[in-house]
């Protein structure tokens, strides 16, 4: 999952950047607002965080123009003003939540998870497609009720896929997802990846969770469960 | 007498009453003496034409010649009667036939009286005179002439004139008063217009007086207005003076926050973080809240702030499979700041999604016939599990520090508490129909008009 992060103090920035790759992230910061413009129209995001207060373009206008410029993805709003009116002001400017300062990163972490899960069409933090079940709060997969050991990589791939079960994702867009932009890409390290993922998931090659679309990506192919 | 207009009334139409009193006293003797004077004028030329017309009788006595005597004399009940009386003898006027008419007693020589009596019922003069007649030397004709008037014409003319003096007299005083009222009316318009405008103002139907008031009035209306904006003013920038403080305060302990190794994260720390966030929040929160001393600003729908607010909340709530139902009467007002409602109804509508398990209702309607302070009645309830009656008595209590909040209802309902007290409002807590916990509030509201 790829997130933006837009915060003009330092210390907070560096510290969600940090602290949201520890939990899988891929993080992109922009300390400014027509920064974070430029990044939250250029980069292929899943996710914002964006600080009300900013220098620059404000947080408001900042959500505005992304929201102008069709950008979807959900926004989560930190703000130090925490008054209603402020609030309702970012919410209908675009925003889908918002935290508090000074907030618990925890918090942080849950409300973009849920952000995640809701935007991807999930209700509950737990993905259910038939026997394989993906805890997004937990991070950890188990097929058929048993626990299923993957590296970082591996999980932010099946998470990613997961999350648009149904969806058609393609290899670039995976391999932005995994990398900052600055990385040297090579799509071979995405089917290598994938390939890893259906021998762990499904080793007697019966499920076949993962489908591959010649050309156009890989697709979650198992059903998502009507009550998830 | 707390209106100008009534004491000018009064204090104008006493004076006017007494003048007119004593001017009808002085007209009204005036005309008596023109009367009596006119009366007595009448007597004497009777008395002169009656002494002319004296002539002696064969049998004695005197009596007026035949056809010299005054015509009105020869008609019965004329009002014109006249005696000639000595010691044997006595001759009276034909009108005197039929009445018991008493001209008074004989005079002494050179004697003269006029006295008032009735003759049947008619009221009289009498005019009486001592005459000695001198052409027979041997014979003393001692006489006494009476005249005798009637007072009636002159008494009726004297009622008419005083029915007409009175009648005028109180048409002009009338008239005078009507103008009077009707000149107040027009002067004291201006001050009226003021009332009503610093009213409208404090209902927020406008939000500052109007120009035009007559030069007297001008500088306390333009200096109103100063006061209303510049109070306006000072209050939206102590507003972003403490939203900045707020931001730049919290900032700070969001990098503290960020800046503790991950196992202190947790511990006493970020506790001491957590109060010193809440301690701001709310005092400075409390210290941004109007409380609705802010005149003359426009009142507040109701209806589009909880539209606004609602959509908010499912957005935040958005996991949680819940309805807020909004039942807000068409045309309710809050008359106060918007940022205060959104914050009570934010903090409220919240709380109930919090705790609700799938119902969330905000009623707002105004209460007929209620202080303009108390118009505005809106409830708001879910069904949870409600608050406990120790913990209800605990939010509403007075000087409960915003860090010792009641465990699970934070800042947010002491906040509302102390918005509702500064607009001098009231806070209710008891149980909803659907279960759990009702808040109701009253607050200053106004009806849209349409």
């Amino acid at each position: 999952m790829r997130v933006l992060v837009v915060e003009d103090e330092a210390v907070l920035r560096d510290t969600l950047k940090m602290r949201l790759a520890e939990a899988g992230f891929t993080v992109d910061v922009a300390s400014d607002g027509n920064e974070g413009l430029f990044a939250g129209q250029e980069y292929p995001l899943d996710v914002a965080v964006v600080d009300l207060g900013l220098p620059g373009l404000s947080g408001l206008e900042l959500i505005r123009r992304l929201r102008a410029a069709r950008k979807t993805y959900p926004i989560l709003i930190l703000t130090a003003r925490d008054n209603w009116q402020d609030k309702v002001e970012g919410l209908q400017a675009g925003a889908d939540d918002y935290v508090a300062k000074p907030f618990h990163f925890e918090e942080v972490l849950a409300r973009l998870q849920a952000l995640l899960r809701r935007a991807g069409g999930w209700a509950s933090a737990q993905l259910k497609c038939g026997p394989i079940v993906l805890d997004t709060r937990a991070q950890t997969i188990t097929v058929a009720g048993a626990a299923v050991e993957l590296t970082t990589f591996e999980y932010r791939i099946l998470e990613h896929l997961m999350l648009r079960a149904g969806d058609v994702i393609s290899k670039t867009e995976l391999t932005e997802r995994l990398y900052d932009q600055d990385f040297e890409r090579d799509s071979n390290v995405i089917e290598v990846l994938v390939g890893r993922l259906r021998r762990k998931l499904d080793p007697q090659d019966q499920l076949r969770p993962i489908e591959t679309l010649r050309g156009r990506g890989y697709r979650f192919a198992l059903p998502r469960d009507a009550a998830s | 007498m707390h209106s100008l207009s009534r004491r000018l009334l009064v204090s104008v139409s006493l004076p006017l009453a007494l003048f007119f009193g004593v001017m009808m006293l002085v007209l009204d003797n005036g005309f008596r003496a023109l009367t009596e004077r006119s009366l007595q004028e009448v007597l004497d030329s009777e008395m002169v034409s009656l002494i002319a017309a004296a002539e002696p009788q064969p049998g004695g006595g005197y009596a007026p010649a035949p056809h010299a005597l005054d015509p009105r004399m020869e008609t019965p009940h004329s009002g014109f009667y006249a005696q000639i009386r000595s010691q044997r003898h006595q001759w009276r006027s034909p009108s005197t036939a039929g009445l018991d008419a008493d001209f008074g007693d004989l005079l002494a020589q050179g004697e003269r009286n006029l006295v008032y009596a009735t003759f049947g019922h008619d009221r009289v003069a009498i005019e009486s005179r001592a005459i000695q007649f001198e052409d027979d030397p041997n014979v003393t004709r001692e006489l006494t002439f009476s005249v005798a008037v009637s007072r009636s014409p002159y008494e009726e003319q004297l009622w008419r004139f005083r029915q007409e003096l009175v009648g005028w007299f109180i048409a002009l005083m009338l008239a005078l008063l009507v103008t009077l009222a009707a000149l107040l009316q027009w002067v004291l318009a201006p001050m009226r217009r003021m009332e009503r405008e610093i009213h409208e103002v404090e209902e927020g139907r406008s939000e500052t007086l109007g120009a035009g008031y007559p030069r007297e009035l001008a500088g306390v209306a333009s200096n109103l207005n100063a006061l209303l904006v510049g109070e306006r003013k000072r209050v939206a920038r102590y507003r972003d003076t403490l939203g900045n403080l707020a931001h730049s305060l919290k900032t700070p302990l969001a990098v503290m926050r960020a800046s503790l190794p991950g196992q202190q994260a947790a511990g006493a720390v970020s506790t001491e973080i957590d109060r010193m966030s809440g301690i701001i929040e709310h005092q400075l929160k409390r210290a941004a809240a109007s409380g609705g001393a802010l005149l003359g600003q426009a009142p507040v729908d109701v209806a589009q702030v909880a539209a606004e607010l609602r959509v908010a909340l499912l957005k935040v709530y958005a996991d949680k499979d819940l309805s807020i139902e909004l039942a807000v009467a068409a045309g309710t007002q809050f008359i106060g700041d918007r940022g205060d409602l959104t914050e009570l109804l934010g903090n409220l509508l919240d709380n109930a999604c919090k705790w609700c398990r799938s119902r969330v209702r905000l009623g707002a309607a105004l209460v007929v016939g209620a202080g303009l302070r108390e118009r505005l009645s809106l409830v708001v309830e879910d069904d949870g599990p409600g608050i406990s009656a120790q913990d209800r008595a605990r939010v509403l209590e007075r000087g409960v520090r915003a860090d010792e909040k009641v465990p699970g209802h934070g800042l947010g309902l002491s906040m509302v508490r102390d918005t509702v007290d500064m607009y001098g409002g009231w806070l209710g807590i008891d149980s909803s129909p659907f279960g759990g916990a009702r808040f109701s509030l009253r607050l200053p509201g106004s009806e849209r008009s349409l």
